[in-house]
């Protein structure tokens, strides 16, 4: 009988909370969503891709993560960070979704 | 530009100074098993012993160390912490380009190696969280907050010289450091370098300085690391932390001296 309560008490002790593994996922995305291009640093934002995909020039600067003017070829930046963008979301997706399938005991 | 500068102009250098309590020559032996996978770079290693130096280093740079300081551990013990002499990385690093870890911070993906392809001087991580959210890391009740030593980027300009020289000069003068910053506790490494780094910009931070992203740390105690399914099972004293692959500052040195570290090592460098 001991041996069952200890190992229920055990297993209540290996508990895991969702909120707290989604919270690392989404850091770990963040950091994920960091693009360099042209020597700069990037955080690809769904802002940053709009402004970049409206923006009427081939030729444009950016402000980068390190406040720093980074000349951007217009359709490049937008292609390698749509990319990137798409890569990363999917992947926090498809993670998120793997850890709602993980029992909370 | 710094005169030293090396014919091999890029590389990861750990410190491992043995404490009585912990062996750091041998967590760097398979923390730096890590960093050889992810981040493909050579890695020197800085130590005043050569005893059990397992892995094959590029370069390993025997000092002398007889400083000796003292903290609470992660466990509420008093420990012996020699973290003295950080600043000489500067001079003892054999590359132009450096990139300086503790030998706790395991480097499990490839993000730092994002950080090279842009111009700075240094670069140090400043936020970090935990599994119960962001790290609280004011030196002292009305100090300011510290930068992580655990990460550091530097490159060997006049700048970051002045940088190791402040370093150098608080750990030399840290009770007036200390009375000046209001900072609480015994000297760490962290509180050395946030302050430099707050000297040199004027008394001012400069968020062009750190890392833009934030590190996760587990601070309390861990009984084993597992690796499954592209995921870290963090198993702790009453809970399990899930975390996708990523780049983790472990604290509890009593852990990364187990054979479920090394176990965990192997299988993730697979």
């Amino acid at each position: 009988m001991n041996t069952v309560v200890e190992n229920l008490v055990e297993q209540i002790k290996q508990s895991t909370s969702n909120q707290i593994n989604k919270k690392i996922l989404r850091e770990k995305t963040i950091t994920d969503l960091h693009m360099v291009y042209g020597n700069g640093m990037f955080l690809i934002s769904p802002t940053i891709l709009s402004f970049v995909a409206t923006w009427p020039d081939e030729t444009l600067y950016l402000e980068d993560v390190y406040e720093n003017p980074i000349e951007i070829n217009r359709d490049e930046f937008l292609y390698n960070a749509r990319l990137h963008y798409q890569t990363v979301m999917n992947t926090w997706h498809q993670k998120h979704n793997e850890l709602k399938q993980i029992r909370k005991i | 530009m710094n005169s030293n500068k090396s014919e091999k102009s890029r590389g990861v250098v750990v410190f491992a100074f043995n404490s009585e309590n912990v062996n750091y020559v041998k967590i760097a032996n398979q923390t730096s098993l890590l960093i050889e996978k992810n981040l493909k770079l050579p890695i020197t290693l800085i130590t005043d012993s050569t005893e059990h130096i397992e892995f094959d280093y590029d370069r390993v740079v025997v000092v002398e160390n007889k400083h000796d300081n003292f903290r609470y551990s992660q466990h509420n013990e008093i420990v012996q912490w020699r973290n003295l002499d950080r600043y000489k990385v500067y001079e003892l690093s054999p590359y132009y380009e450096t990139l300086l870890l503790d030998t706790d911070y395991l480097v499990l993906d490839d993000t730092l190696n994002k950080i090279w392809l842009q111009d700075f001087d240094y670069r140090i991580m400043e936020e970090s969280f935990t599994p119960n959210g962001i790290f609280n890391r004011a030196m002292g009740m009305a100090s300011h907050n510290w930068l992580w030593a655990t990460v550091v980027f530097f490159k060997k300009t006049k700048h970051t010289e002045l940088l190791f020289e402040m370093i150098n000069r608080v750990q030399k003068n840290y009770g007036y450091y200390k009375s000046l910053f209001k900072l609480e506790g015994n000297y760490r490494n962290d509180f050395a370098f946030s302050i430099a780094d707050l000297v040199l910009n004027g008394y001012t931070t400069d968020k062009t300085r750190y890392l833009p992203y934030r590190m996760f740390t587990v601070e309390d105690h861990v009984a084993n690391i597992e690796y499954l399914n592209d995921k870290l099972l963090i198993r702790q004293k009453d809970r399990v932390v899930i975390s996708p692959l990523q780049n983790v500052h472990v604290m509890d040195k009593e852990f990364l001296q187990s054979e479920n570290f090394k176990r965990f090592i192997k299988d993730v460098t697979a």
